[in-house]
């Protein structure tokens, strides 16, 4: 093959040396990007390796943030709806240890309160519900019978699912409104024809089914009939035993002081005031200690996947020898070799954060929709997330750019 | 630049008065520490004068690769002054000496050196890297030097598609392409056969003649050493012998 040329150099760089001594001058950030984005994909398989330990760290903490986030975004948004304005007044024990019951005129005595703006009482009934006459009167399903006011759906902000609730006129019959959970354990789900069930030795018609009531849990599992048709066909007494109680919301805490008082004069302090939503904010607050918890296994899983990179970058440096030389021969300083290794060592680090950013995401927003929450995904969660990434390809970086750097060239071009 | 062809040997079109050193060697010794200490280096005196094609020859161990790294700047001389493009060596910090690595010296391996993910023009490209050179830039510097080389038409093979006199053509297209002051080549035949060799040393003679490139070739092959003006003859670390000769070979050209 000839390599003679006829006519000289066109071919050679113009010349363009600085007179006097030449300055040193970096490849920028830019180009380095792309030398350690190159060395990255140079060893795809050893890099994705490498990048998963960061990877799983990442998308363990997106994930539970984003998860926590949207279950506690769920939370409020019910307790926004339900509002924390509502108390719930039972009967507890006397003084001296005897159950005690509440007076029957306890509810219209608490309406008197001025800042209360709907009080509702349910009494518990002694009696079953089954679907037929012939089961057992054993099994129950674990569904109670209460009776409750007309008011009560207001009082509660609830709503029913299908049907409708007992009015003036239907709570003197023997109809009958099932909880969801009721409704679901009886096998009813939907109205189009009559139904009726085995009350406490009676056939009550069902009128209607709840939605959940997220504040009054126990009357998801309840069959509930008006209070003038407990008295006449299941011969109940209807003595409250929870009042449901609506207040304004800037005066929770006055109304709390005189509820006792107002609903048993007699005996004040065997009443038990609660508040509901309580529970609901303490459900709130748990979850956080669960987030905790994956936190750290989210941290532990970025250090672990930190020394992987840094495991790998050293090996890199090793086997690069050579080329670190060649660099050197070719001008680079020893800031430039360092700064070609600590970018590589961040490139892959990014790639790991990026790849666990998505995962952490998909995951998250897969498990909200299966819990019917809002999907919540936090930008700055996200940002910082992929910021720390950054960070530990630094830090894992360092030491293995640093012994690039202080490779005497002669040595390193020698290895080879 | 370089016009039309140049008379043997070249001069520097911008000196009047003749050549000037691109690097002086006084006294120069490099002992390794150790017990004992070798000296790989003892005393070494030399100049190379801008336009100079010449070898640097020596049994294995005599201190050959030693003397190309202190005269690259890439190892530092234990005794003696070291002068690069009228520059002293020992006074610079290590960012001074990349500089001038970067803009004066280019250098060729035995082993090539070329990185084995990138095209042969990328590979050339990466010979203005540590210039601040744009990359657009070095692309165009590149694909000119790989014409210069004659492999042009490999611009865009990776390392491992090209034969080793090729891969050796583009290591030396990598380091001409910023025009430095002076080429050092440690055994740059050494890992070819002797036609593929000689193909090379006519490359490299070309460049000094049409081209004015001033080269410094290290080889133990003394025939291969005759074939250039000057022979420099190293032993145990010493120069014992610095002989011109003629030129013996023609001036190049398709004439
Ligand atoms: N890092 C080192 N530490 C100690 N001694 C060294 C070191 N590098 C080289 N030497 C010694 O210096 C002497 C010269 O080595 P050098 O590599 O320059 O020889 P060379 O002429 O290039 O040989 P070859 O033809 O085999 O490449 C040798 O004796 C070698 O063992
Ligand atoms: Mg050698």
């Amino acid at each position: 093959m000839s390599t003679r040329t006829t006519a000289s150099s066109p071919a050679l760089v113009r010349e363009r040396r600085p007179s006097g001594l030449p300055r040193p001058a970096g490849p920028g950030v830019f180009e380095l990007l792309r030398i350690g984005a190159r060395g990255v994909a140079a060893r795809r398989l050893r890099s994705t390796l490498s990048a998963i330990g960061i990877a799983i760290g990442i998308a363990a903490m997106v994930a539970v943030l984003a998860i926590s986030d949207s279950s506690r975004a769920s939370l409020l948004a019910s307790l926004d709806r339900l509002g924390t304005n509502l108390l719930t007044v039972s009967p507890g024990q006397s003084f001296l240890g005897d159950d005690t019951a509440l007076p029957d005129e306890a509810p219209s005595m608490i309406r008197r309160i001025a800042p209360v703006q709907a009080a509702t009482s349910t009494t518990a009934i002694d009696a079953t519900v089954r679907r037929t006459d012939w089961i057992d009167s054993g099994e129950t399903g674990g569904i109670s019978v209460w009776a409750a006011e007309t008011t009560l759906l207001d009082t509660l902000g609830a709503t029913v699912r299908l049907g409708r609730f007992l009015d003036a006129a239907s709570e003197q019959f023997p109809t009958v409104v099932l909880g969801a959970v009721a409704a679901e354990r009886l096998g009813i789900n939907d109205l189009d024809v009559a139904l009726t069930v085995w009350l406490g030795g009676q056939w009550f018609r069902v009128i209607g089914i709840l939605d959940p009531l997220p504040l009054a849990p126990e009357l998801d599992r309840a069959a509930i009939v008006g209070m003038p048709a407990a008295r006449t066909f299941l011969d109940a007494t209807t003595a409250p035993t929870t009042i449901l109680v609506r207040v304004d919301p800037s005066q929770i805490d006055d109304v709390r002081a005189v509820l006792g008082a107002t609903a048993n004069p007699q005996n004040p302090e065997a009443v038990q005031v609660q508040r509901p939503s309580d529970a609901l904010e303490a459900r709130a607050a748990a979850a956080s200690a669960f987030t905790a918890l994956f936190l750290g296994l989210g941290s532990v899983a970025l250090g672990v996947g930190g020394l992987g990179i840094a495991n790998v970058m050293l090996m890199a440096v090793l086997e690069r020898r050579g080329e670190i030389g060649l660099r050197r021969a070719l001008g680079a300083t020893r800031p430039a070799i360092a700064g070609q290794f600590l970018v590589e060592a961040v490139v892959l680090a990014v790639l790991g954060g990026v790849l666990g950013v998505a995962t952490g995401t998909i995951i998250a927003a897969a498990y909200a929709d299966s819990q019917g929450w809002p999907i919540v995904i936090s930008i700055v969660g996200v940002a910082i997330g992929v910021g720390a990434t950054v960070l530990i390809g630094a830090l894992a970086g360092l030491y293995p750019a640093l012994r690039a750097a202080i490779l005497p060239p002669t040595d390193a071009l020698r290895a080879s | 630049m370089i016009a039309g062809f140049t008379p043997q040997p070249p001069s520097m079109p911008d000196l009047a008065s003749g050549p000037e050193p691109v690097i002086e060697l006084h006294g120069v010794g490099r002992r390794y520490p150790g017990a004992p200490p070798v000296d790989a280096l003892v005393g070494v005196d030399l100049t190379i004068d801008a336009g100079e094609l010449l070898a640097i020859v020596g049994p294995s161990g005599s201190g050959k690769s030693t003397l190309l790294h202190v005269l690259g700047t890439l190892d530092r001389a234990t005794s003696g002054e070291v002068i690069v493009a009228g520059a002293d060596v020992s006074r610079l910090s290590d960012r001074r000496l990349s500089a001038l690595r970067a803009w004066r010296i280019g250098f060729a391996f035995q082993h090539f050196h070329l990185l084995n993910g990138e095209s042969a023009l990328a590979n050339v490209a990466d010979g203005l890297l540590y210039r601040g050179v744009s990359g657009r830039e070095r692309r165009v510097a590149a694909g000119a030097a790989l014409e210069r080389v004659g492999l042009a038409p490999r611009a865009h093979h990776k390392p491992g598609q090209l034969s080793g006199g090729e891969r050796q053509r583009v290591a030396i297209a990598r380091a001409l392409v910023g025009r430095p002051a002076i080429l050092l080549a440690d055994e740059p035949t050494g890992n070819l056969d002797s036609v593929t060799g000689r193909a090379l040393m006519d490359l490299l003679r070309d460049l000094h003649a049409s081209d004015g490139a001033t080269i410094a070739v290290i080889t133990h092959d003394r025939e291969l050493a005759a074939s250039l003006p000057r022979q420099i003859d190293l032993q145990d670390g010493r120069i014992v012998a610095d002989r011109r000769t003629v030129a013996t070979r023609p001036s190049s050209g398709l004439s």
